[in-house]
Protein backbone atom coordinates (compact mmCIF):
# COMPACT_ATOMS: atom_id res chain seq x y z
CA UNK A 1 0.00 0.00 0.00
CA UNK A 2 1.12 3.51 -0.73
CA UNK A 3 2.26 5.42 2.34
CA UNK A 4 0.54 8.61 1.21
CA UNK A 5 -2.42 9.64 -0.90
CA UNK A 6 -2.53 12.79 -2.95
CA UNK A 7 -5.58 14.75 -3.96
CA UNK A 8 -6.42 18.19 -5.18
CA UNK A 9 -8.54 20.77 -3.35
CA UNK A 10 -8.89 23.93 -5.47
CA UNK A 11 -5.31 25.04 -6.05
CA UNK A 12 -4.02 23.14 -3.04
CA UNK A 13 -2.33 19.74 -3.30
CA UNK A 14 -3.21 17.76 -0.21
CA UNK A 15 -1.17 14.84 1.07
CA UNK A 16 -2.74 12.43 3.54
CA UNK A 17 -1.03 9.55 5.32
CA UNK A 18 -2.16 5.93 5.16
CA UNK A 19 -0.22 5.19 8.33
CA UNK A 20 -0.23 6.27 11.97
CA UNK A 21 3.47 6.95 12.34
CA UNK A 22 6.17 8.70 10.37
CA UNK A 23 9.48 7.45 11.69
CA UNK A 24 12.81 5.82 10.89
CA UNK A 25 11.03 2.81 9.37
CA UNK A 26 9.23 4.75 6.63
CA UNK A 27 10.78 8.22 6.40
CA UNK A 28 12.80 7.35 3.28
CA UNK A 29 9.77 5.83 1.58
CA UNK A 30 7.83 8.99 2.38
CA UNK A 31 10.56 11.15 0.85
CA UNK A 32 10.51 9.11 -2.37
CA UNK A 33 6.73 8.97 -2.64
CA UNK A 34 6.13 12.68 -2.05
CA UNK A 35 8.79 13.79 -4.52
CA UNK A 36 6.50 13.82 -7.59
CA UNK A 37 3.90 15.93 -5.75
CA UNK A 38 6.50 18.46 -4.65
CA UNK A 39 7.78 18.78 -8.21
CA UNK A 40 4.37 19.24 -9.79
CA UNK A 41 2.63 21.54 -7.32
CA UNK A 42 3.33 24.98 -5.85
CA UNK A 43 0.92 24.67 -2.93
CA UNK A 44 1.42 21.66 -0.71
CA UNK A 45 -0.64 20.99 2.41
CA UNK A 46 0.16 17.96 4.55
CA UNK A 47 -2.78 16.52 6.46
CA UNK A 48 -1.10 15.20 9.62
CA UNK A 49 -4.31 14.06 11.30
CA UNK A 50 -3.74 10.31 10.93
CA UNK A 51 -0.28 10.48 12.51
CA UNK A 52 -0.08 9.74 16.24
CA UNK A 53 3.72 9.45 16.24
CA UNK A 54 6.54 11.28 14.51
CA UNK A 55 10.20 10.77 15.40
CA UNK A 56 13.30 12.75 14.47
CA UNK A 57 13.65 10.85 11.17
CA UNK A 58 10.06 11.73 10.31
CA UNK A 59 10.72 15.36 11.18
CA UNK A 60 13.87 15.20 9.08
CA UNK A 61 11.84 14.00 6.09
CA UNK A 62 9.33 16.84 6.57
CA UNK A 63 12.21 19.31 6.86
CA UNK A 64 13.69 18.12 3.57
CA UNK A 65 10.28 18.65 1.92
CA UNK A 66 10.15 22.12 3.40
CA UNK A 67 13.65 22.89 2.12
CA UNK A 68 12.78 21.73 -1.38
CA UNK A 69 9.59 23.81 -1.44
CA UNK A 70 11.35 26.88 -0.08
CA UNK A 71 13.96 26.57 -2.83
CA UNK A 72 11.26 26.21 -5.46
CA UNK A 73 9.25 29.11 -4.08
CA UNK A 74 6.32 26.76 -3.28
CA UNK A 75 4.28 26.83 -0.12
CA UNK A 76 4.46 23.91 2.29
CA UNK A 77 2.08 23.78 5.23
CA UNK A 78 1.10 21.22 7.86
CA UNK A 79 -2.32 20.92 9.47
CA UNK A 80 -4.39 18.75 11.78
CA UNK A 81 -1.60 17.67 14.13
CA UNK A 82 -2.64 15.24 16.86
CA UNK A 83 -1.80 16.33 20.40
CA UNK A 84 1.28 14.07 20.88
CA UNK A 85 2.72 15.29 17.58
CA UNK A 86 2.01 18.96 18.27
CA UNK A 87 3.57 18.50 21.73
CA UNK A 88 6.73 17.22 20.04
CA UNK A 89 6.65 20.20 17.67
CA UNK A 90 6.36 22.58 20.63
CA UNK A 91 9.11 20.82 22.56
CA UNK A 92 11.46 21.05 19.56
CA UNK A 93 10.27 24.53 18.56
CA UNK A 94 9.35 23.26 15.12
CA UNK A 95 6.79 26.06 14.86
CA UNK A 96 9.75 28.28 14.10
CA UNK A 97 10.29 26.61 10.76
CA UNK A 98 7.05 24.98 9.69
CA UNK A 99 3.78 26.71 8.93
CA UNK A 100 1.42 24.80 11.19
CA UNK A 101 -2.35 25.21 10.94
CA UNK A 102 -5.37 23.70 12.64
CA UNK A 103 -7.29 23.00 9.46
CA UNK A 104 -7.25 23.23 5.70
CA UNK A 105 -9.69 26.16 5.88
CA UNK A 106 -7.20 28.04 8.01
CA UNK A 107 -4.51 27.59 5.33
CA UNK A 108 -6.87 28.84 2.66
CA UNK A 109 -7.68 31.85 4.84
CA UNK A 110 -4.02 32.79 5.21
CA UNK A 111 -3.20 32.26 1.55
CA UNK A 112 -6.26 34.10 0.22
CA UNK B 1 -0.50 3.55 68.41
CA UNK B 2 0.26 1.59 65.25
CA UNK B 3 -0.30 2.51 61.63
CA UNK B 4 -0.19 1.09 58.13
CA UNK B 5 0.72 3.13 55.05
CA UNK B 6 -0.57 1.64 51.80
CA UNK B 7 2.21 1.93 49.24
CA UNK B 8 1.88 -1.06 46.91
CA UNK B 9 -0.07 0.58 44.09
CA UNK B 10 1.32 0.93 40.62
CA UNK B 11 0.15 4.50 40.07
CA UNK B 12 -1.19 3.87 36.57
CA UNK B 13 -2.85 7.28 36.45
CA UNK B 14 0.52 8.86 37.20
CA UNK B 15 2.30 7.37 34.21
CA UNK B 16 4.89 8.21 33.02
CA UNK B 17 6.00 9.73 36.34
CA UNK B 18 5.43 6.43 38.12
CA UNK B 19 7.35 4.44 35.52
CA UNK B 20 10.51 4.46 37.59
CA UNK B 21 9.27 5.87 40.87
CA UNK B 22 6.53 4.34 43.02
CA UNK B 23 3.75 6.81 43.72
CA UNK B 24 4.48 7.30 47.46
CA UNK B 25 8.10 8.15 46.62
CA UNK B 26 7.25 10.96 44.23
CA UNK B 27 8.89 14.01 45.71
CA UNK B 28 7.33 17.36 46.41
CA UNK B 29 10.50 19.39 45.92
CA UNK B 30 12.99 17.31 47.91
CA UNK B 31 10.57 15.30 50.04
CA UNK B 32 8.77 12.08 49.11
CA UNK B 33 5.06 12.17 49.95
CA UNK B 34 5.42 9.14 52.21
CA UNK B 35 8.11 10.86 54.29
CA UNK B 36 5.65 13.66 55.07
CA UNK B 37 3.10 11.03 56.10
CA UNK B 38 5.54 9.30 58.44
CA UNK B 39 6.31 12.64 60.11
CA UNK B 40 2.64 13.36 60.43
CA UNK B 41 2.02 9.99 62.09
CA UNK B 42 4.99 10.43 64.44
CA UNK B 43 3.66 13.84 65.46
CA UNK B 44 0.41 12.24 66.57
CA UNK B 45 1.99 9.59 68.75
CA UNK B 46 2.28 6.67 66.34
CA UNK B 47 5.30 4.56 67.28
CA UNK B 48 5.20 1.63 64.84
CA UNK B 49 4.45 1.94 61.13
CA UNK B 50 4.19 -0.81 58.55
CA UNK B 51 4.56 0.13 54.90
CA UNK B 52 3.31 -2.49 52.48
CA UNK B 53 5.35 -2.50 49.28
CA UNK B 54 5.07 -4.22 45.93
CA UNK B 55 5.61 -2.10 42.81
CA UNK B 56 9.23 -0.84 42.84
CA UNK B 57 9.48 -1.96 46.46
CA UNK B 58 13.23 -1.41 46.58
CA UNK B 59 12.84 2.32 45.89
CA UNK B 60 10.82 2.69 49.08
CA UNK B 61 12.66 0.21 51.28
CA UNK B 62 16.14 1.53 50.49
CA UNK B 63 15.16 5.16 51.10
CA UNK B 64 13.94 4.40 54.63
CA UNK B 65 16.76 2.31 56.01
CA UNK B 66 15.31 2.90 59.46
CA UNK B 67 12.58 5.00 60.96
CA UNK B 68 14.83 6.21 63.75
CA UNK B 69 15.34 9.69 62.33
CA UNK B 70 11.55 10.13 62.57
CA UNK B 71 11.36 8.65 66.06
CA UNK B 72 9.32 5.64 64.90
CA UNK B 73 9.88 1.97 64.14
CA UNK B 74 9.36 1.15 60.47
CA UNK B 75 8.56 -2.26 59.04
CA UNK B 76 7.96 -3.36 55.47
CA UNK B 77 5.58 -6.00 54.22
CA UNK B 78 6.46 -7.00 50.65
CA UNK B 79 3.70 -8.38 48.43
CA UNK B 80 5.09 -10.65 45.74
CA UNK B 81 7.77 -13.30 45.28
CA UNK B 82 11.28 -13.79 43.97
CA UNK B 83 12.00 -16.07 41.05
CA UNK B 84 15.15 -16.40 38.94
CA UNK B 85 16.68 -13.30 40.46
CA UNK B 86 13.66 -11.10 39.82
CA UNK B 87 10.90 -9.82 42.05
CA UNK B 88 7.39 -10.48 40.81
CA UNK B 89 4.89 -8.10 42.35
CA UNK B 90 1.58 -9.50 43.55
CA UNK B 91 -0.23 -6.68 45.35
CA UNK B 92 -2.96 -8.09 47.58
CA UNK B 93 -5.44 -5.26 47.80
CA UNK B 94 -5.64 -3.00 50.83
CA UNK B 95 -7.81 -5.27 53.00
CA UNK B 96 -5.89 -8.45 52.21
CA UNK B 97 -2.72 -6.54 53.17
CA UNK B 98 -4.10 -6.05 56.68
CA UNK B 99 -5.02 -9.74 56.81
CA UNK B 100 -1.53 -10.86 55.74
CA UNK B 101 0.20 -8.66 58.31
CA UNK B 102 -2.13 -9.88 61.03
CA UNK B 103 -1.55 -13.52 60.13
CA UNK B 104 2.21 -12.90 60.16
CA UNK B 105 2.60 -11.28 63.55
CA UNK B 106 -0.73 -10.24 65.04
CA UNK B 107 0.49 -6.66 64.60
CA UNK B 108 -2.92 -5.01 64.91
CA UNK B 109 -3.67 -5.50 68.61
CA UNK B 110 -5.39 -2.20 69.33
CA UNK B 111 -6.98 0.78 67.53
CA UNK B 112 -4.85 1.51 64.46
CA UNK B 113 -4.55 3.97 61.57
CA UNK B 114 -4.40 3.25 57.86
CA UNK B 115 -3.30 5.91 55.35
CA UNK B 116 -3.03 5.85 51.58
CA UNK B 117 0.52 6.68 50.53
CA UNK B 118 -0.43 9.04 47.73
CA UNK B 119 -1.86 12.10 49.44
CA UNK B 120 -0.43 14.86 51.59
CA UNK B 121 -2.53 15.53 54.66
CA UNK B 122 -2.30 17.87 57.62
CA UNK B 123 -5.23 16.22 59.38
CA UNK B 124 -5.47 16.31 63.17
CA UNK B 125 -5.16 12.54 63.59
CA UNK B 126 -5.51 12.80 67.37
CA UNK B 127 -8.93 14.40 66.95
CA UNK B 128 -9.92 11.78 64.39
CA UNK B 129 -9.02 8.95 66.78
CA UNK B 130 -10.92 10.69 69.61
CA UNK B 131 -14.03 10.91 67.41
CA UNK B 132 -13.62 7.24 66.54
CA UNK B 133 -13.61 6.23 70.22
CA UNK B 134 -16.42 8.59 71.13
CA UNK B 135 -18.67 7.02 68.50
CA UNK B 136 -17.68 3.52 69.57
CA UNK B 137 -16.83 2.86 65.93
CA UNK B 138 -15.40 -0.24 64.34
CA UNK B 139 -14.11 1.84 61.46
CA UNK B 140 -13.92 5.61 60.98
CA UNK B 141 -13.18 7.30 57.68
CA UNK B 142 -11.85 10.84 57.40
CA UNK B 143 -14.07 12.59 54.89
CA UNK B 144 -13.43 15.75 52.96
CA UNK B 145 -15.80 18.10 51.22
CA UNK B 146 -14.92 18.53 47.54
CA UNK B 147 -16.43 20.69 44.80
CA UNK B 148 -19.22 19.10 42.73
CA UNK B 149 -17.11 18.77 39.58
CA UNK B 150 -14.50 16.68 41.39
CA UNK B 151 -16.87 14.24 43.09
CA UNK B 152 -16.73 11.89 40.10
CA UNK B 153 -13.09 11.06 40.92
CA UNK B 154 -13.80 9.72 44.38
CA UNK B 155 -15.84 7.46 46.61
CA UNK B 156 -18.74 9.53 47.93
CA UNK B 157 -20.08 8.70 51.41
CA UNK B 158 -23.71 9.11 52.50
CA UNK B 159 -24.15 9.74 56.25
CA UNK B 160 -27.08 9.66 58.62
CA UNK B 161 -27.63 12.25 61.41
CA UNK B 162 -25.25 10.49 63.77
CA UNK B 163 -22.33 10.38 61.33
CA UNK B 164 -22.81 6.73 60.48
CA UNK B 165 -22.08 5.85 56.85
CA UNK B 166 -25.18 4.33 55.24
CA UNK B 167 -23.87 3.81 51.70
CA UNK B 168 -21.21 4.69 49.16
CA UNK B 169 -21.29 5.91 45.60
CA UNK B 170 -18.10 4.95 43.78
CA UNK B 171 -17.07 7.68 41.30
CA UNK B 172 -20.62 8.94 40.61
CA UNK B 173 -21.40 10.68 37.35
CA UNK B 174 -21.52 14.46 37.34
CA UNK B 175 -24.72 15.62 39.02
CA UNK B 176 -25.59 12.20 40.46
CA UNK B 177 -23.63 12.43 43.72
CA UNK B 178 -25.92 12.39 46.75
CA UNK B 179 -23.39 14.03 49.07
CA UNK B 180 -20.28 16.19 48.73
CA UNK B 181 -18.20 14.21 51.24
CA UNK B 182 -15.57 11.85 49.88
CA UNK B 183 -13.34 9.14 51.27
CA UNK B 184 -9.81 10.53 51.67
CA UNK B 185 -8.03 7.26 52.33
CA UNK B 186 -7.42 8.00 56.01
CA UNK B 187 -8.95 5.36 58.30
CA UNK B 188 -9.12 4.39 61.97
CA UNK B 189 -9.89 0.72 62.69
CA UNK B 190 -10.48 -1.60 65.58
CA UNK B 191 -8.76 -4.99 65.21
CA UNK B 192 -12.23 -6.51 64.80
CA UNK B 193 -12.19 -5.16 61.24
CA UNK B 194 -10.32 -8.37 60.42
CA UNK B 195 -13.53 -10.34 60.86
CA UNK B 196 -14.72 -8.73 57.64
CA UNK B 197 -11.68 -9.71 55.57
CA UNK B 198 -11.74 -13.27 54.16
CA UNK B 199 -8.55 -15.29 53.89
CA UNK B 200 -6.65 -16.10 50.72
CA UNK B 201 -8.36 -13.76 48.32
CA UNK B 202 -7.52 -10.29 47.02
CA UNK B 203 -9.70 -7.89 48.97
CA UNK B 204 -10.02 -4.14 48.97
CA UNK B 205 -11.14 -1.77 51.71
CA UNK B 206 -12.85 0.76 49.48
CA UNK B 207 -14.68 -1.59 47.14
CA UNK B 208 -15.23 -4.68 49.36
CA UNK B 209 -15.05 -4.06 53.11
CA UNK B 210 -16.65 -0.63 53.48
CA UNK B 211 -19.69 -1.33 51.30
CA UNK B 212 -20.24 -4.56 53.25
CA UNK B 213 -20.00 -2.74 56.59
CA UNK B 214 -22.49 -0.14 55.38
CA UNK B 215 -24.89 -2.83 54.13
CA UNK B 216 -24.75 -4.73 57.39
CA UNK B 217 -25.26 -1.59 59.46
CA UNK B 218 -21.93 -2.03 61.25
CA UNK B 219 -20.36 0.80 63.27
CA UNK B 220 -18.84 2.54 60.24
CA UNK B 221 -18.51 6.27 60.78
CA UNK B 222 -17.44 9.22 58.71
CA UNK B 223 -15.84 12.24 60.32
CA UNK B 224 -15.38 15.55 58.61
CA UNK B 225 -12.53 17.46 60.18
CA UNK B 226 -11.44 20.31 57.90
CA UNK B 227 -7.87 19.69 56.71
CA UNK B 228 -5.66 20.19 53.71
CA UNK B 229 -5.85 17.08 51.61
CA UNK B 230 -3.62 17.07 48.58
CA UNK B 231 -4.43 13.99 46.58
CA UNK B 232 -1.73 13.09 44.07
CA UNK B 233 -3.64 10.60 41.96
CA UNK B 234 -3.07 12.08 38.52
CA UNK B 235 -0.30 13.90 36.65
CA UNK B 236 -2.25 17.17 36.79
CA UNK B 237 -2.55 16.82 40.62
CA UNK B 238 1.17 16.25 40.97
CA UNK B 239 1.97 19.18 38.70
CA UNK B 240 -0.35 21.46 40.70
CA UNK B 241 1.10 20.54 44.10
CA UNK B 242 4.67 20.96 42.85
CA UNK B 243 3.81 24.39 41.44
CA UNK B 244 2.27 25.36 44.80
CA UNK B 245 5.35 24.10 46.69
CA UNK B 246 7.68 26.10 44.43
CA UNK B 247 5.64 29.18 45.30
CA UNK B 248 6.02 28.33 49.01
CA UNK B 249 2.31 27.61 49.39
CA UNK B 250 2.51 24.06 50.82
CA UNK B 251 3.03 24.42 54.59
CA UNK B 252 4.52 20.93 55.02
CA UNK B 253 7.20 21.57 52.41
CA UNK B 254 9.78 24.30 52.91
CA UNK B 255 11.84 25.20 49.88
CA UNK B 256 15.32 23.62 49.98
CA UNK B 257 18.57 25.42 49.13
CA UNK B 258 19.67 29.01 49.64
CA UNK B 259 17.53 31.90 48.48
CA UNK B 260 20.10 33.73 46.32
CA UNK B 261 17.55 36.27 45.06
CA UNK B 262 13.90 36.80 45.98
CA UNK B 263 12.07 33.54 45.26
CA UNK B 264 15.12 31.85 43.69
CA UNK B 265 16.30 28.86 45.74
CA UNK B 266 19.50 27.11 44.72
CA UNK B 267 21.09 23.93 46.09
CA UNK B 268 24.73 23.20 46.86
CA UNK B 269 27.24 22.54 44.09
CA UNK B 270 24.99 24.13 41.46
CA UNK B 271 26.41 26.34 38.70
CA UNK B 272 23.92 29.09 37.94
CA UNK B 273 24.32 32.83 37.46
CA UNK B 274 20.82 34.33 37.24
CA UNK B 275 22.28 37.64 36.03
CA UNK B 276 23.41 35.91 32.86
CA UNK B 277 20.09 34.17 32.21
CA UNK B 278 16.56 35.39 31.56
CA UNK B 279 15.00 34.63 34.91
CA UNK B 280 11.61 35.11 36.49
CA UNK B 281 11.01 33.83 40.06
CA UNK B 282 9.87 31.70 41.77
CA UNK B 283 12.05 28.70 41.18
CA UNK B 284 13.74 25.90 43.07
CA UNK B 285 16.98 24.56 41.60
CA UNK B 286 18.31 21.44 43.32
CA UNK B 287 21.92 20.52 43.97
CA UNK B 288 24.69 19.80 41.43
CA UNK B 289 22.74 21.39 38.57
CA UNK B 290 24.40 23.22 35.68
CA UNK B 291 22.54 26.08 34.01
CA UNK B 292 24.47 27.59 31.14
CA UNK B 293 24.42 31.35 30.65
CA UNK B 294 21.70 32.47 28.27
CA UNK B 295 18.99 30.05 29.38
CA UNK B 296 15.46 31.38 29.85
CA UNK B 297 13.78 30.27 33.08
CA UNK B 298 10.24 31.48 33.76
CA UNK B 299 8.80 30.38 37.12
CA UNK B 300 7.27 28.67 38.85
CA UNK B 301 9.71 25.97 37.92
CA UNK B 302 11.77 23.23 39.51
CA UNK B 303 14.99 21.66 38.27
CA UNK B 304 16.08 18.40 39.88
CA UNK B 305 19.45 17.15 41.04
CA UNK B 306 22.32 16.85 38.58
CA UNK B 307 20.40 18.27 35.63
CA UNK B 308 22.11 20.17 32.82
CA UNK B 309 20.34 23.08 31.14
CA UNK B 310 22.03 24.27 27.97
CA UNK B 311 22.25 27.86 26.81
CA UNK B 312 19.25 28.96 24.77
CA UNK B 313 16.81 26.61 26.46
CA UNK B 314 13.37 28.00 27.25
CA UNK B 315 11.76 26.54 30.39
CA UNK B 316 8.49 27.94 31.64
CA UNK B 317 6.17 26.69 34.45
CA UNK B 318 7.74 23.26 34.17
CA UNK B 319 9.32 20.49 36.23
CA UNK B 320 12.67 19.03 35.20
CA UNK B 321 13.44 15.78 37.01
CA UNK B 322 16.79 14.59 38.37
CA UNK B 323 19.64 14.05 35.91
CA UNK B 324 17.98 15.52 32.86
CA UNK B 325 19.90 17.23 30.07
CA UNK B 326 17.75 19.81 28.34
CA UNK B 327 19.26 20.71 24.98
CA UNK B 328 19.46 24.23 23.57
CA UNK B 329 16.77 23.56 20.94
CA UNK B 330 14.20 22.67 23.59
CA UNK B 331 11.21 24.65 24.79
CA UNK B 332 9.50 23.26 27.89
CA UNK B 333 6.24 25.03 28.57
CA UNK B 334 4.03 23.49 31.27
CA UNK B 335 5.87 20.21 30.90
CA UNK B 336 7.24 17.54 33.20
CA UNK B 337 10.47 16.30 31.68
CA UNK B 338 13.17 13.73 32.23
CA UNK B 339 15.64 11.96 29.96
CA UNK B 340 13.24 9.01 29.71
CA UNK B 341 9.91 10.73 29.24
CA UNK B 342 8.25 14.07 28.84
CA UNK B 343 4.67 14.74 29.82
CA UNK B 344 2.32 17.63 29.48
CA UNK B 345 0.32 18.42 32.60
CA UNK B 346 -2.67 17.08 30.66
CA UNK B 347 -0.92 13.71 30.56
CA UNK B 348 0.23 13.76 26.91
CA UNK B 349 3.61 12.09 26.72
CA UNK B 350 6.61 12.14 24.46
CA UNK B 351 9.29 9.47 24.73
CA UNK B 352 12.59 11.17 23.87
CA UNK B 353 14.30 7.81 23.38
CA UNK B 354 11.70 6.39 20.98
CA UNK B 355 11.39 9.77 19.26
CA UNK B 356 15.17 9.72 18.88
CA UNK B 357 15.73 13.28 20.08
CA UNK B 358 18.57 12.95 22.62
CA UNK B 359 19.76 16.47 21.86
CA UNK B 360 16.43 17.78 23.17
CA UNK B 361 16.08 15.57 26.26
CA UNK B 362 18.52 12.98 27.58
CA UNK B 363 19.98 11.65 30.79
CA UNK B 364 22.55 14.24 31.88
CA UNK B 365 25.01 11.41 32.56
CA UNK B 366 24.93 10.11 28.97
CA UNK B 367 28.22 10.54 27.11
CA UNK B 368 28.01 13.56 24.86
CA UNK B 369 29.35 12.43 21.45
CA UNK B 370 26.33 10.22 20.79
CA UNK B 371 24.00 13.11 21.61
CA UNK B 372 25.87 15.73 19.60
CA UNK B 373 26.23 13.52 16.52
CA UNK B 374 22.47 13.19 16.36
CA UNK B 375 22.04 16.90 16.90
CA UNK B 376 24.49 17.81 14.13
CA UNK B 377 22.74 15.48 11.75
CA UNK B 378 19.40 17.10 12.52
CA UNK B 379 20.71 20.67 12.57
CA UNK B 380 22.19 20.19 9.12
CA UNK B 381 18.59 19.96 7.95
CA UNK B 382 17.26 22.61 10.31
CA UNK B 383 19.92 25.32 10.09
CA UNK B 384 18.77 26.79 6.82
CA UNK B 385 15.63 27.93 8.59
CA UNK B 386 17.36 29.09 11.75
CA UNK B 387 17.05 32.91 11.27
CA UNK B 388 13.35 32.69 12.12
CA UNK B 389 12.39 33.61 15.65
CA UNK B 390 10.04 31.64 17.81
CA UNK B 391 6.42 32.14 16.86
CA UNK B 392 7.26 33.73 13.55
CA UNK B 393 6.10 31.93 10.47
CA UNK B 394 7.63 31.33 7.09
CA UNK B 395 6.02 33.30 4.33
Amino acid sequence: MELITRHQHNTQTIITFNTTSLDASNADTFRKQIRASLESSTKIAIDMSSLSFVDSSGLGALLSCLRYCTEQGSSFALYGLQRPVSALFELMRMHRVFQVFNSLDEIAGVQA
Amino acid sequence: MKALILAAGKGTRLMPLSRDCPKPMLSILDRPVIECLIEQLAKHGVTQIIINTSYLAKEIESYFTSGRRFGVELAFSYEGFEQDGELHDRPLGSAATIRQIQQHSGFFDDTFLVLCGDALIDLDLTALIAAHHQAGALATLALAQVPAEKLCQYGVALLDDTGRIMAFQEKPKLGEAKSDLVNTGVYVFEPDILKYIPSDTPYDLGSDVFPQLAREGAALYGVEIPFNWIDIGRVADYYAVQMAAICGDVPAISRPGIEIAPGIFVGANTRFDPRRCHVQAPMVIADSVTIEDGATLIGPLWIGRGSYIESGVHIERSLVFDYTRVGRQAALIEMLASGRWCAGKDGITIDPVVSDIPWILADSRTKLPSIYNREQHFLAQLNQFEPLEMGQRTS
